[in-house]
């Protein structure tokens, strides 16, 4: 006889289950429901959300995707800028043990197409009507899709007749349905959750091949929780994020930086989540929410950093001389904790102190990071300038390290431990390598991923054969401590003489210039090195309209001889900084500012350095053909 | 929010008239020192002199003319109707005052008291201003300018001639004194018009008119602040930029061009009263055209459209002929005091007896040079036309750049 067991008995009731980001929110709503969770300026005022509401909202989005047959494993596809609606769909969607899959608002048609048909997404929430527009040029070959959510009311009449559009408000009330014929639904389904169960697809960026979507379970995110976010002494005083620390939320949430710094973050301490309104507002948006915690890619720092120079320089003439006075104590501040580990030395404090009130306060307060206690940047290789300048400012800049594959979870610099140049040291207690033939990074721990969607051959070559994460850079041990990571696997070039080069360090000196935007090192078995360099349009205006240089377009501004020259003194800069086979002996400007759409950068703003070497072929072969 | 003055979370936030705990904290201690100035000589370091009975009353007037700026300041500067009838509103207000306020004579008189006369030498200018209104507010610019000048000149008249009610021209009449009484008994509750010690201080009628007017001049500028951020603020505004544009928002051009006239008057008409009561007597021909003019001059050279503006014109336009008169006497006394090249340019610059040659003549009436008077005249003339021309924001405008140089710091945009 067999024992037949109840079946509610298998059942565990609401409150257990797996920890997952969609239970933590559930919790923290419990224990403090009127603390304020979201911030999203509206009609020019930051209206908040407290956690009640959000967890309520989150219930809500929950038990519409129930009623829209999400099932577990199920995808949901959010195509949309920063906003509540992408949180609170995505933790919704966790919550039914469904799989989020996030694109980038930039994204055109034929990306959206790949990605909707690679995940087989079942619900599509379509931020407003520039996004259902790419959606509908290629939903016919879309059957997986069944119906596709809409955050803004504007702009759909066109759509109305289409019974796969549903409005966000329709879909909450949809859910409050729902919730009345069966309650306790959704906690029903988070009490099932478990530890390996899929929550999100990350694709990855695409710099080669079509992207990849790396499949991360709750056991990775509760580990990223605990190694990364949680780490002790991250931050300085040793006081990690809690619910008084203001995030803002501007990067795509898609991609893992933001999702770990943001939404996982606020999930796991209760940090505020302020969104800024776009990405075009968002020094204004740091201005006004002056966030305490930072994080930012490479590209946003050198854009800061840009703005402090050029505006710098425009300001009246006393303003002028304070400044300079302020940058060299800067530098100097800067310099001496950057040698001290990110502390503070007896003489740095010194000069602090004298230029706080003179220019740091006020600076910081203009560039929105006033309140900043700790400031993160990742997802590309930064200049070790940039972060010195930082740092003499008062700003705790920290590089850390780490990707999709392994939740990010790799190396960290620590609060007073920091090295400059490297990438930090890794996480106490984490498997990390570097494979003694190759110089690659490799990782081991729970927070590596499960494999990429629907691509076994690809998650096999993602390992190696005992079972390590290939992460695909090269790096080095310094003083056997800190990492430091010499560039790509793909991307060394091996010049004809047989010299290894890393192309990004060289890249990045020179992007550390506020005139230089783009920067692509050619050489790989030619006998010379080359670059191909995109100025930055608005600094590089403004120099040329100081010297009363007219100019129409980028590309009539980036051939004009003075601006040429300018360029040239920017890389013989970069060149004394590195050996002679290192350095650039010949240089073309880019015709165009390089854009996603057209396909010369991926959606996180990377060169993909083989389309750009078939595009601008000719500039290339004109570099090597004996010419000047 | 706290620490994030530019994270507002709400629209009152947003709108608030004291958005910084130190623009709170600021503004408290002005008031606390301007409402310490009557004790000046018994606190250190407080200059002494604006307690004297000369400085209060300067201050005074200040106070009374920046309530009657502000009501110019609404109609001409928010809402954009430049209006010279200023002058007759007062003028109707002193007199509504009047002959609510004074004992029964000679000349028409209720004798009732302040609680009453104050509030109706608002009131009744409001109605009338609403009365005159329509035929005013048809026509816009220099029209309305002339339109409203002719109130002026028909208020003279009617002045001049109104007898029993003003007192006839270069006459004139005794106003209300200040004194608070719930109803015609004989010793006022509060009484303002005689010295007497408050709160262990000898203070002096002047001091205490001062405190009054202080008072008022503070409930004046909140509703006139608070009016601007107001629905009907914004009406008056959009309407001054383009009233057409803002007809066709929607907004009732014609019913907010005539509250803000509404408005306007009630400030002028208080005003009025406060100011005859304050000098004592009056006679008709204070309400003429260059009382207008002069409240045109306090907006223009504080800056149009801005309360603080408003009030910093008046305390300009109040104290540099005092400021003039100071200096000439002081030039007097180095002439006679001797000796060195500052006594020779002094010499130049001012006579000092009629046979002695200068610009400036302090004896007026007497010798061919300028008299202070005129030479006040001629100085804010100067003033106005350097104002429109080098800073139509007026000393608020100084104030902005001030403000935002450091606000910029250490950028400059």
């Amino acid at each position: 006889m067999t024992v037949v067991v109840e079946r509610s008995q298998d059942l565990p009731t609401a409150g257990q289950g797996t920890r997952t980001v969609a239970s933590l929110v559930r919790d923290r709503a419990l224990r403090t429901p009127d603390m304020v969770a979201l911030r999203e300026k509206d009609y020019g005022i930051w209206q908040e959300i407290t956690w009640g509401e959000y967890w309520e909202q989150v219930l809500l989005a929950a038990h519409g995707l129930l009623a829209l047959g999400v099932d577990v494993g199920d995808r949901v596809s959010i195509h949309s800028e920063d906003r509540p609606e992408w949180v609170i769909l995505d933790i919704a969607t966790v919550a039914v043990r469904g799989v989020t899959v996030g694109l980038y608002p930039t994204n055109p048609a034929a990306e959206v197409q790949y990605l909707l048909a690679d995940s087989g997404s079942r619900v599509h929430l379509a931020e407003d009507q520039e996004q259902a527009d790419k959606l509908m040029e290629v939903i016919h070959t879309l059957p997986n899709v069944e119906r596709v959510i809409h955050a803004e009311p504007r702009g759909f009449r066109a759509y109305r007749e289409d019974p796969r559009f549903i409005f966000w408000e329709a879909f909450l009330e949809l859910g409050r349905r729902h919730r009345q014929e069966n309650p306790q639904a959704v906690e029903k389904r988070m009490a099932e959750a478990r530890p390996d169960d899929v929550m999100t697809l990350v694709y990855t960026s695409g710099t080669t091949g079509p992207p990849k979507g790396a499949m991360l379970d709750n056991a990775n995110v509760e580990y990223c929780f605990d190694e990364l976010i949680n780490a002790d002494s991250r931050m300085p005083g040793n006081r990690g994020p809690h619910s008084s620390d203001e995030i803002l939320t501007y990067l795509p949430l898609c991609h893992v930086a933001e999702r770990i710094f943001s939404t996982w973050t606020s999930a796991a301490t209760g940090t505020t989540l302020n969104f800024a309104e776009s990405i075009e507002t968002v020094q204004e948006n740091l201005r006004e929410v002056q966030p305490t915690l930072f994080f930012a890619v490479p590209r946003i720092w050198e854009k800061l950093h840009a703005a402090v120079l050029i505006k710098g320089q425009d300001a009246t003439w006393f303003k002028r001389v304070i400044m300079l006075i302020g940058s060299a104590l800067a530098s100097s501040v800067g310099r001496q904790r950057a040698r001290n580990g990110g502390r503070h030395t007896l003489a740095s404090g010194v000069l602090f102190a004298i230029g706080y009130p003179l220019v740091f306060r006020a600076l910081r307060e203009r560039i929105g990071l006033r309140r900043c206690r700790w400031a993160g940047s990742g997802a590309a290789p930064i200049a070790p300038e940039v972060i010195e300048f930082f740092h003499g400012l008062g700003v705790n800049l920290y590089e850390l390290y780490g990707m999709t594959e392994n939740a990010a979870v790799a190396t960290n610099n620590f609060h007073g431990r920091m090295k400059l140049g490297t990438v930090g040291e890794p996480y106490p207690g984490i498997g990390l390598r570097i494979a003694p033939d190759t110089g690659e990074i490799q990782t081991k721990h729970a927070g590596v991923f499960r494999g990429y969607w629907n691509k076994p051959e690809q998650t096999a070559e993602a390992f190696t054969e005992d079972g390590w994460l290939r992460t695909g850079d090269v790096g080095e041990w310094v003083d056997g401590t800190h990492v430091k990571i010499v560039d790509r696997i793909k991307h060394i070039i091996i010049t004809s003489g047989g010299k290894n080069i890393s192309p990004s360090e060289i890249e990045n000196s020179l992007k550390t210039s506020p005139f230089v935007k783009e920067a692509m090192v050619i050489g790989d078995g030619k006998n010379y090195l080359t670059a191909l360099i995109g100025i930055e349009l608005d600094t590089v205006g403004d120099w040329a309209t100081r010297r009363n240089l007219p100019y129409t377009t980028y590309r009539d501004l980036g051939e004009k001889p003075e601006v040429l020259k300018l360029v040239q003194d920017v890389i013989n800069e970069t060149n004394s900084k590195f050996a002679r086979v290192e350095n650039i002996r010949k240089f073309r400007m880019l015709p165009k500012e390089l854009d996603h759409e057209d396909g010369e950068l991926t959606a996180t703003q990377k060169l993909k350095r083989e389309s750009m070497e078939e595009m601008f072929e000719p500039l290339i072969a004109d570099m090597y053909s004996g010419r000047k | 929010m706290r620490g994030r003055p530019h994270l507002h979370t709400s629209y009152s936030s947003d709108q608030a008239l004291m958005p910084t705990t130190t623009k709170k904290v600021v503004l408290a201690i002005f008031l606390v020192l301007a409402a310490l100035a009557p004790i000046a000589s018994s606190i250190p370091f407080y200059p002494d002199f604006l307690g004297h009975n000369d400085w209060m009353k300067i201050l005074s007037h200040v106070a009374v003319f920046g309530i009657g700026a502000l009501g110019i300041n609404l109609l001409t500067g928010v809402a954009g109707q430049v209006s010279l009838g200023h002058a007759f509103f007062m003028g109707l207000g002193a007199y509504v005052a009047v002959v609510f306020g004074s004992p029964p004579g000679d000349l028409w008189g209720l004798g009732l008291p302040m609680w009453i006369w104050l509030p109706m030498a608002g009131i009744i200018p409001a109605i009338v201003g609403l009365l005159v209104g329509p035929a005013a507010v048809r026509v816009r610019g220099l029209y309305l300018a002339f339109a409203t000048l002719g109130l002026v000149f028909i208020g003279e008249w009617a002045w001049r001639n109104l007898k029993f009610v003003t007192g006839g021209a270069f006459a004139g009449r005794r106003f209300p004194d200040f004194q608070w009484r719930v109803w015609k008994e004989e010793t006022p509750v509060v009484d303002f018009a005689s010295d007497g010690v408050w709160l262990g201080f000898e203070i002096s009628e002047e001091a205490k008119v001062y405190l009054l007017m202080l008072g008022f001049l503070v409930v004046a500028t909140l509703v006139a602040k608070n009016l601007q951020r107001t629905r009907t603020g914004r009406a008056f505004q959009a309407i001054r930029d383009r009233d057409i544009a803002a007809e066709i928002m929607g907004v009732d051009e014609f019913r907010y061009k005539l509250t803000a006239f509404g408005i306007s008057s009630a400030y002028a008409g208080v005003a009025g009263a406060l100011f005859a009561s304050f000098v004592g007597r009056q006679i008709p021909e204070t309400w003429d055209l260059f009382l207008s003019v002069e409240f045109i001059a306090i907006i223009l050279i504080g800056g149009a459209g801005t309360v603080s503006g408003a009030l910093m014109g008046t305390a300009f336009v109040i104290v540099l002929p005092r400021l003039v008169q100071d200096f000439t006497e002081w030039l007097s006394g180095i002439i006679e005091s001797g000796e060195g090249t500052l006594a020779k340019v002094a010499d130049v610059v001012v006579a000092i007896s009629p046979d002695d040659g200068g610009v400036i003549n302090t004896i007026p009436g007497v010798g061919p040079g300028l008299s202070v008077f005129q030479l006040n005249q001629i100085l804010f003339g100067l003033l106005i036309i350097l104002f429109m021309i080098f800073e139509p924001l007026g000393l608020y405008g100084i104030w902005l750049r001030i403000r935002n140089y450091w606000k910029g710091w250490p950028f400059t945009y």
